[in-house]
Protein backbone atom coordinates (compact mmCIF):
# COMPACT_ATOMS: atom_id res chain seq x y z
CA UNK A 1 0.00 0.00 0.00
CA UNK A 2 2.67 1.98 1.01
CA UNK A 3 4.42 1.53 -2.40
CA UNK A 4 2.87 4.02 -4.05
CA UNK A 5 2.90 6.54 -1.51
CA UNK A 6 5.21 9.65 -2.24
CA UNK A 7 7.45 11.06 0.51
CA UNK A 8 5.66 14.53 0.48
CA UNK A 9 1.96 13.42 1.07
CA UNK A 10 3.41 11.62 4.17
CA UNK A 11 4.89 14.36 5.25
CA UNK A 12 1.99 16.59 4.71
CA UNK A 13 0.01 14.16 6.44
CA UNK A 14 2.34 14.64 9.27
CA UNK A 15 2.10 18.42 9.62
CA UNK A 16 -1.42 18.81 9.01
CA UNK A 17 -1.73 16.35 11.96
CA UNK A 18 0.51 18.48 14.04
CA UNK A 19 -2.01 21.15 13.33
CA UNK A 20 -4.75 19.56 14.03
CA UNK A 21 -3.63 17.89 16.88
CA UNK A 22 -3.39 21.05 18.86
CA UNK A 23 -6.61 21.84 17.95
CA UNK A 24 -8.14 18.13 19.14
CA UNK A 25 -6.57 18.79 22.24
CA UNK A 26 -7.74 21.70 22.61
CA UNK A 27 -11.17 20.25 22.33
CA UNK A 28 -10.39 17.45 24.42
CA UNK A 29 -9.74 19.45 27.34
CA UNK A 30 -13.42 21.33 26.51
CA UNK A 31 -14.93 18.27 26.65
CA UNK A 32 -13.56 17.27 29.27
CA UNK A 33 -14.57 20.30 31.31
CA UNK A 34 -17.96 19.69 30.04
CA UNK A 35 -17.91 15.82 30.74
CA UNK A 36 -18.32 16.54 34.36
CA UNK A 37 -20.74 18.69 34.53
CA UNK A 38 -23.25 16.74 31.42
CA UNK A 39 -21.38 13.34 31.63
CA UNK A 40 -20.09 11.34 29.23
CA UNK A 41 -22.29 13.24 26.18
CA UNK A 42 -20.57 16.18 26.44
CA UNK A 43 -17.97 14.62 23.79
CA UNK A 44 -20.51 13.50 21.51
CA UNK A 45 -21.61 17.00 20.47
CA UNK A 46 -17.85 17.62 19.39
CA UNK A 47 -16.72 14.31 18.09
CA UNK A 48 -16.99 15.14 14.45
CA UNK A 49 -13.82 17.34 14.66
CA UNK A 50 -11.87 14.01 15.61
CA UNK A 51 -12.67 12.46 12.73
CA UNK A 52 -11.39 15.95 10.30
CA UNK A 53 -7.77 15.04 9.80
CA UNK A 54 -9.10 11.59 7.97
CA UNK A 55 -11.55 13.64 5.66
CA UNK A 56 -9.02 16.28 4.51
CA UNK A 57 -6.19 14.33 3.50
CA UNK A 58 -8.55 11.57 1.68
CA UNK A 59 -10.10 14.85 -0.15
CA UNK A 60 -6.45 15.94 -1.26
CA UNK A 61 -4.35 13.21 -1.84
CA UNK A 62 -6.95 10.46 -2.77
CA UNK A 63 -5.06 7.42 -2.49
CA UNK A 64 -6.26 3.99 -1.02
CA UNK A 65 -4.85 4.32 3.30
CA UNK A 66 -5.01 8.23 3.13
CA UNK A 67 -7.75 8.53 5.94
CA UNK A 68 -6.77 5.75 7.93
CA UNK A 69 -3.30 6.94 7.85
CA UNK A 70 -3.95 10.02 8.60
CA UNK A 71 -6.08 9.75 11.66
CA UNK A 72 -3.55 7.17 12.92
CA UNK A 73 -0.56 10.06 12.54
CA UNK A 74 -2.63 12.52 14.03
CA UNK A 75 -3.19 10.38 17.19
CA UNK A 76 0.29 9.59 17.05
CA UNK A 77 1.66 12.98 17.36
CA UNK A 78 -1.53 13.79 19.80
CA UNK A 79 -0.17 11.08 22.01
CA UNK A 80 3.74 12.36 21.14
CA UNK A 81 2.51 16.35 22.34
CA UNK A 82 1.66 14.56 25.62
CA UNK A 83 -1.31 14.51 26.90
CA UNK A 84 -2.93 11.98 29.31
CA UNK A 85 -5.44 9.93 27.48
CA UNK A 86 -1.86 8.48 26.05
CA UNK A 87 -1.01 5.24 23.80
CA UNK A 88 -5.30 4.45 23.73
CA UNK A 89 -5.70 7.32 21.53
CA UNK A 90 -3.75 5.62 18.84
CA UNK A 91 -6.10 2.68 18.88
CA UNK A 92 -9.31 4.60 18.35
CA UNK A 93 -7.14 7.09 16.28
CA UNK A 94 -6.93 3.44 13.78
CA UNK A 95 -10.56 3.08 14.54
CA UNK A 96 -11.68 6.30 13.57
CA UNK A 97 -9.48 6.38 10.11
CA UNK A 98 -11.39 2.79 9.20
CA UNK A 99 -14.39 3.74 9.62
CA UNK A 100 -14.02 6.79 6.93
CA UNK A 101 -11.45 4.49 4.82
CA UNK A 102 -14.34 2.38 4.57
CA UNK A 103 -16.80 4.73 2.85
CA UNK A 104 -14.25 5.59 0.72
CA UNK A 105 -13.72 2.26 -0.34
CA UNK A 106 -17.16 1.62 -1.05
CA UNK A 107 -16.76 4.28 -3.17
CA UNK A 108 -13.75 2.39 -5.01
CA UNK A 109 -11.75 5.85 -4.48
CA UNK A 110 -13.77 7.26 -7.15
CA UNK A 111 -16.42 10.51 -5.87
CA UNK A 112 -15.20 12.57 -3.47
CA UNK A 113 -18.43 14.75 -3.36
CA UNK A 114 -19.95 16.00 0.01
CA UNK A 115 -22.37 13.26 0.15
CA UNK A 116 -18.99 11.26 0.29
CA UNK A 117 -17.29 13.32 3.03
CA UNK A 118 -20.69 13.62 5.28
CA UNK A 119 -21.01 9.64 4.66
CA UNK A 120 -17.29 9.08 5.58
CA UNK A 121 -18.14 11.46 8.89
CA UNK A 122 -20.89 8.86 10.00
CA UNK A 123 -18.70 5.90 9.15
CA UNK A 124 -15.98 7.28 11.64
CA UNK A 125 -18.88 8.21 14.14
CA UNK A 126 -20.46 4.71 14.11
CA UNK A 127 -16.72 2.78 14.04
CA UNK A 128 -15.36 4.62 17.32
CA UNK A 129 -18.99 4.73 18.80
CA UNK A 130 -18.50 0.73 18.91
CA UNK A 131 -15.27 0.89 20.36
CA UNK A 132 -16.44 3.74 22.27
CA UNK A 133 -19.33 1.35 23.86
CA UNK A 134 -16.89 -1.22 24.59
CA UNK A 135 -14.04 0.64 26.58
CA UNK A 136 -16.33 2.99 27.85
CA UNK A 137 -18.90 0.86 29.23
CA UNK A 138 -21.60 2.28 27.56
CA UNK A 139 -23.85 -1.27 28.58
CA UNK A 140 -24.51 0.06 31.45
CA UNK A 141 -26.72 3.10 30.40
CA UNK A 142 -30.06 2.79 29.25
CA UNK A 143 -30.77 2.30 25.70
CA UNK A 144 -32.62 5.35 24.71
CA UNK A 145 -29.39 7.41 26.43
CA UNK A 146 -26.96 5.22 23.98
CA UNK A 147 -28.99 5.58 21.50
CA UNK A 148 -29.41 9.37 21.97
CA UNK A 149 -25.28 9.25 22.01
CA UNK A 150 -25.20 7.81 19.18
CA UNK A 151 -27.40 10.14 17.15
CA UNK A 152 -25.27 13.10 18.11
CA UNK A 153 -22.49 11.49 17.53
CA UNK A 154 -23.21 10.62 13.47
CA UNK A 155 -24.85 14.19 13.20
CA UNK A 156 -21.09 15.54 14.90
CA UNK A 157 -19.76 13.31 12.56
CA UNK A 158 -21.34 14.36 9.06
CA UNK A 159 -21.48 18.08 10.13
CA UNK A 160 -18.13 19.04 11.92
CA UNK A 161 -16.04 16.19 9.55
CA UNK A 162 -17.80 16.30 6.90
CA UNK A 163 -19.43 19.91 6.12
CA UNK A 164 -16.24 21.17 8.18
CA UNK A 165 -13.34 19.12 6.50
CA UNK A 166 -14.88 20.08 2.78
CA UNK A 167 -15.05 24.00 3.95
CA UNK A 168 -11.20 23.95 4.89
CA UNK A 169 -9.74 21.99 2.10
CA UNK A 170 -11.79 23.80 -0.04
CA UNK A 171 -10.55 26.86 1.37
CA UNK A 172 -7.25 25.97 1.10
CA UNK A 173 -7.23 24.80 -2.39
CA UNK A 174 -8.11 28.34 -3.36
CA UNK A 175 -4.58 29.18 -1.87
CA UNK A 176 -3.03 27.49 -4.69
CA UNK A 177 -0.99 25.80 -2.03
CA UNK A 178 -2.35 22.56 -2.96
CA UNK A 179 -0.88 22.15 -6.65
CA UNK A 180 1.15 18.75 -7.11
CA UNK A 181 -1.87 16.85 -5.01
CA UNK A 182 -4.74 14.90 -6.62
CA UNK A 183 -7.21 17.23 -5.64
CA UNK A 184 -5.83 20.31 -8.00
CA UNK A 185 -5.55 17.89 -10.91
CA UNK A 186 -8.69 16.37 -10.61
CA UNK A 187 -10.89 20.07 -10.90
CA UNK A 188 -9.05 20.28 -14.21
CA UNK A 189 -11.07 17.75 -15.33
CA UNK A 190 -9.54 14.25 -15.33
CA UNK A 191 -11.45 12.09 -13.36
CA UNK A 192 -8.90 10.85 -10.71
CA UNK A 193 -5.28 11.60 -11.26
CA UNK B 1 15.30 1.16 40.24
CA UNK B 2 13.68 4.45 40.25
CA UNK B 3 13.72 5.01 36.81
CA UNK B 4 13.08 1.47 35.65
CA UNK B 5 10.01 2.61 34.01
CA UNK B 6 11.12 5.37 32.04
CA UNK B 7 14.06 3.38 30.44
CA UNK B 8 11.95 0.53 29.88
CA UNK B 9 11.43 -0.46 25.75
CA UNK B 10 8.37 2.02 24.85
CA UNK B 11 7.03 0.05 22.36
CA UNK B 12 7.30 -3.10 25.15
CA UNK B 13 5.15 -0.57 27.23
CA UNK B 14 2.66 0.37 25.06
CA UNK B 15 1.47 -3.17 24.44
CA UNK B 16 1.49 -4.14 27.98
CA UNK B 17 -0.72 -0.59 28.62
CA UNK B 18 -3.12 -1.33 25.59
CA UNK B 19 -3.44 -5.31 27.55
CA UNK B 20 -4.35 -4.29 30.70
CA UNK B 21 -7.04 -1.27 29.30
CA UNK B 22 -8.42 -4.10 27.53
CA UNK B 23 -8.44 -6.55 29.65
CA UNK B 24 -10.34 -3.17 31.93
CA UNK B 25 -12.99 -3.22 30.02
CA UNK B 26 -14.18 -6.21 30.63
CA UNK B 27 -15.38 -5.67 34.50
CA UNK B 28 -18.00 -3.72 35.94
CA UNK B 29 -17.55 -4.02 39.76
CA UNK B 30 -16.28 -0.91 41.66
CA UNK B 31 -13.29 -3.52 42.97
CA UNK B 32 -11.18 -4.67 39.95
CA UNK B 33 -10.50 -0.32 38.45
CA UNK B 34 -9.69 0.48 42.29
CA UNK B 35 -7.44 -1.92 42.85
CA UNK B 36 -5.86 -1.87 39.29
CA UNK B 37 -5.53 2.21 39.96
CA UNK B 38 -3.46 1.68 43.56
CA UNK B 39 -1.25 -1.04 41.72
CA UNK B 40 -0.84 1.71 38.96
CA UNK B 41 0.06 4.24 41.49
CA UNK B 42 2.40 1.72 43.63
CA UNK B 43 4.54 0.87 40.26
CA UNK B 44 4.89 4.73 39.42
CA UNK B 45 5.84 5.32 43.60
CA UNK B 46 8.68 2.62 42.99
CA UNK B 47 10.08 2.62 39.49
CA UNK B 48 9.93 6.02 38.53
CA UNK B 49 10.68 9.46 38.78
CA UNK B 50 7.18 11.48 38.34
CA UNK B 51 6.94 14.61 40.27
CA UNK B 52 3.65 14.45 41.81
CA UNK B 53 2.84 18.02 42.11
CA UNK B 54 2.76 17.62 37.81
CA UNK B 55 0.82 14.66 37.78
CA UNK B 56 -2.09 15.52 40.31
CA UNK B 57 -2.13 19.03 37.96
CA UNK B 58 -2.84 16.36 34.79
CA UNK B 59 -5.28 14.09 36.73
CA UNK B 60 -7.46 17.11 37.86
CA UNK B 61 -9.70 17.38 34.60
CA UNK B 62 -9.85 13.34 34.71
CA UNK B 63 -11.60 13.89 38.26
CA UNK B 64 -14.18 16.08 37.06
CA UNK B 65 -14.83 13.43 34.14
CA UNK B 66 -14.93 10.80 36.52
CA UNK B 67 -17.52 12.50 38.71
CA UNK B 68 -19.52 13.71 35.39
CA UNK B 69 -19.37 9.42 34.67
CA UNK B 70 -20.64 8.97 38.07
CA UNK B 71 -23.95 10.85 38.19
CA UNK B 72 -24.24 9.89 34.48
CA UNK B 73 -24.50 6.21 35.15
CA UNK B 74 -26.49 6.77 38.07
CA UNK B 75 -29.01 8.52 36.74
CA UNK B 76 -29.27 7.10 32.65
CA UNK B 77 -28.70 3.36 33.99
CA UNK B 78 -29.94 0.38 32.33
CA UNK B 79 -29.65 -2.00 35.13
CA UNK B 80 -31.97 -1.07 38.15
CA UNK B 81 -32.29 -4.41 39.72
CA UNK B 82 -30.78 -5.11 43.65
CA UNK B 83 -32.25 -3.42 46.83
CA UNK B 84 -32.08 0.21 46.97
CA UNK B 85 -29.29 1.77 48.70
CA UNK B 86 -29.64 5.86 48.52
CA UNK B 87 -31.96 8.37 47.84
CA UNK B 88 -31.88 11.71 46.75
CA UNK B 89 -35.04 13.55 45.79
CA UNK B 90 -36.63 11.29 43.96
CA UNK B 91 -34.05 9.17 42.19
CA UNK B 92 -33.73 5.61 43.69
CA UNK B 93 -30.40 4.40 43.31
CA UNK B 94 -29.74 0.56 43.82
CA UNK B 95 -26.95 -1.75 44.41
CA UNK B 96 -26.36 -2.48 40.69
CA UNK B 97 -26.45 1.19 39.90
CA UNK B 98 -23.91 2.40 42.82
CA UNK B 99 -21.66 -0.45 41.67
CA UNK B 100 -21.62 0.22 37.94
CA UNK B 101 -20.94 3.99 38.56
CA UNK B 102 -18.36 3.45 41.00
CA UNK B 103 -16.94 0.73 38.48
CA UNK B 104 -16.99 2.88 35.52
CA UNK B 105 -15.77 6.22 37.26
CA UNK B 106 -12.69 3.93 38.85
CA UNK B 107 -12.46 2.91 35.50
CA UNK B 108 -11.84 6.54 34.16
CA UNK B 109 -9.27 6.84 36.94
CA UNK B 110 -7.30 3.48 36.20
CA UNK B 111 -6.95 4.43 32.46
CA UNK B 112 -5.95 7.91 32.91
CA UNK B 113 -3.35 6.95 35.28
CA UNK B 114 -2.06 4.46 33.00
CA UNK B 115 -1.71 6.83 30.34
CA UNK B 116 -0.25 9.42 32.06
CA UNK B 117 2.23 6.91 33.27
CA UNK B 118 3.37 6.16 29.57
CA UNK B 119 3.28 9.66 28.49
CA UNK B 120 5.15 11.08 31.75
CA UNK B 121 8.02 8.00 31.44
CA UNK B 122 8.16 7.92 27.61
CA UNK B 123 10.87 9.55 25.30
CA UNK B 124 8.67 10.94 21.78
CA UNK B 125 11.72 10.38 19.64
CA UNK B 126 12.47 7.39 21.19
CA UNK B 127 9.16 5.64 21.20
CA UNK B 128 8.58 6.32 17.33
CA UNK B 129 12.15 4.62 16.95
CA UNK B 130 11.45 1.67 19.06
CA UNK B 131 7.85 1.38 17.08
CA UNK B 132 10.09 1.48 13.86
CA UNK B 133 12.51 -0.97 15.25
CA UNK B 134 10.72 -3.39 17.41
CA UNK B 135 7.19 -3.00 15.59
CA UNK B 136 8.30 -2.96 12.26
CA UNK B 137 6.76 0.47 11.40
CA UNK B 138 7.32 1.76 8.14
CA UNK B 139 10.44 4.28 8.30
CA UNK B 140 8.31 6.56 5.62
CA UNK B 141 5.56 6.77 7.97
CA UNK B 142 8.30 6.91 11.12
CA UNK B 143 10.46 9.79 9.83
CA UNK B 144 7.49 11.54 8.24
CA UNK B 145 6.04 11.26 11.81
CA UNK B 146 8.96 12.37 13.33
CA UNK B 147 9.80 15.24 11.06
CA UNK B 148 5.91 16.87 11.55
CA UNK B 149 7.15 16.59 15.52
CA UNK B 150 9.93 18.61 15.09
CA UNK B 151 8.11 21.30 13.19
CA UNK B 152 6.11 21.73 15.89
CA UNK B 153 7.75 24.75 17.77
CA UNK B 154 8.03 26.72 14.15
CA UNK B 155 4.00 25.81 13.54
CA UNK B 156 3.79 27.42 17.40
CA UNK B 157 5.54 30.54 15.78
CA UNK B 158 3.45 30.81 12.92
CA UNK B 159 0.14 30.75 14.63
CA UNK B 160 1.64 33.64 16.93
CA UNK B 161 2.58 35.23 14.09
CA UNK B 162 -0.39 34.86 12.16
CA UNK B 163 -2.63 36.19 15.00
CA UNK B 164 -0.06 39.31 15.27
CA UNK B 165 -0.74 40.36 11.39
CA UNK B 166 -4.28 39.78 11.79
CA UNK B 167 -4.26 41.84 14.62
CA UNK B 168 -1.56 44.90 12.86
CA UNK B 169 -4.40 45.00 10.26
CA UNK B 170 -7.11 45.45 12.48
CA UNK B 171 -8.43 42.02 10.79
CA UNK B 172 -9.42 40.76 14.07
CA UNK B 173 -12.48 42.03 16.12
CA UNK B 174 -13.61 39.11 18.09
CA UNK B 175 -15.58 39.60 20.95
CA UNK B 176 -17.06 36.37 22.11
CA UNK B 177 -16.44 33.17 21.71
CA UNK B 178 -18.71 32.19 19.28
CA UNK B 179 -17.02 34.91 16.70
CA UNK B 180 -13.50 33.43 18.04
CA UNK B 181 -14.64 29.98 17.03
CA UNK B 182 -16.02 30.99 13.57
CA UNK B 183 -12.46 33.31 13.24
CA UNK B 184 -10.20 29.98 14.16
CA UNK B 185 -10.57 29.22 10.04
CA UNK B 186 -8.95 32.74 8.93
CA UNK B 187 -6.11 31.10 11.06
CA UNK B 188 -6.37 27.55 10.56
CA UNK B 189 -6.12 28.10 6.30
CA UNK B 190 -2.84 30.21 5.93
CA UNK B 191 -1.13 28.05 8.55
CA UNK B 192 -2.48 24.89 6.60
CA UNK B 193 -0.98 26.16 3.71
CA UNK B 194 2.27 27.25 5.11
CA UNK B 195 2.19 23.20 6.22
CA UNK B 196 1.66 22.13 2.99
CA UNK B 197 4.58 24.31 1.64
CA UNK B 198 6.92 22.92 4.70
CA UNK B 199 6.23 19.25 4.05
CA UNK B 200 6.83 19.70 0.20
CA UNK B 201 10.46 21.15 1.74
CA UNK B 202 10.82 19.28 3.90
CA UNK B 203 10.48 15.52 1.71
CA UNK B 204 12.45 17.13 -0.98
CA UNK B 205 15.78 17.72 1.28
CA UNK B 206 14.78 13.92 3.03
CA UNK B 207 14.93 12.87 -0.95
CA UNK B 208 17.92 14.76 -1.62
CA UNK B 209 19.75 13.39 1.32
CA UNK B 210 19.33 9.71 -0.46
CA UNK B 211 16.29 8.79 1.93
CA UNK B 212 14.26 6.10 -0.03
CA UNK B 213 11.72 4.73 2.64
CA UNK B 214 13.36 0.84 2.59
CA UNK B 215 13.78 -0.58 5.46
CA UNK B 216 17.32 -0.70 6.46
CA UNK B 217 19.32 -3.22 8.21
CA UNK B 218 21.23 -1.04 10.37
CA UNK B 219 20.06 2.09 12.88
CA UNK B 220 22.24 4.58 14.28
CA UNK B 221 20.11 5.04 17.45
CA UNK B 222 19.35 1.21 18.45
CA UNK B 223 16.75 0.67 20.86
CA UNK B 224 17.23 -2.91 22.39
CA UNK B 225 14.66 -4.93 24.22
CA UNK B 226 16.12 -6.38 28.02
CA UNK B 227 15.40 -8.32 31.03
CA UNK B 228 14.09 -5.64 33.07
CA UNK B 229 11.57 -5.04 30.36
CA UNK B 230 10.38 -8.86 30.82
CA UNK B 231 10.22 -8.10 34.63
CA UNK B 232 8.44 -4.48 34.32
CA UNK B 233 5.39 -6.57 31.96
CA UNK B 234 5.60 -9.18 34.74
CA UNK B 235 4.84 -6.62 37.32
CA UNK B 236 1.89 -4.85 35.09
CA UNK B 237 0.41 -8.39 34.87
CA UNK B 238 0.72 -9.65 38.08
CA UNK B 239 -1.18 -6.03 38.54
CA UNK B 240 -3.66 -6.83 36.07
CA UNK B 241 -4.11 -10.24 37.57
CA UNK B 242 -4.15 -9.43 41.18
CA UNK B 243 -6.67 -7.02 40.10
CA UNK B 244 -8.83 -8.85 37.87
CA UNK B 245 -9.16 -11.50 40.58
CA UNK B 246 -10.12 -9.52 43.57
CA UNK B 247 -13.09 -11.30 44.71
CA UNK B 248 -10.69 -14.24 45.56
CA UNK B 249 -8.40 -12.47 48.36
CA UNK B 250 -10.19 -9.52 48.71
CA UNK B 251 -13.11 -10.68 51.28
CA UNK B 252 -15.93 -8.04 51.60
Amino acid sequence: MLKSWKLKEIVLMSLFAVVFGIVYLLFLHVGNIWAGFIGPIAYEWIFGIWFIVSIICMYIIRKPGAAVVSETIAAAIEVLLGNAVGPRLILSGVIQGLGAEAVFAATRYKRFDLWVLMLAGVGSSIFSFAYGYFLGGFTVFSTGYVALMLGIRIVSGALLAGVGGKAVADGLLATGSLRGYAISRSKKGEVRA
Amino acid sequence: MKNALHKMNPSIKFLAITICMFTMAFFFDPWTPLVFWIGVLVLQLLFTQISWKKWLLFMLPFFVTAFGYFWTTLVFAEDQSGPVVWSIWNLQVTQTQLNHALSLSFRVMAFSSLSLLFALTTNPVTFILSLMQQLKLSPKIAYGVMVGYQFLPVLKDEFVQIRQAHRLRGATKEKNALQRLFGIRRILIPMLAGAVRKAERAAFAMEARGFTGDRRSSYFHVITIGKVDFALVSLFLVVLVLSCSNMLWLRL
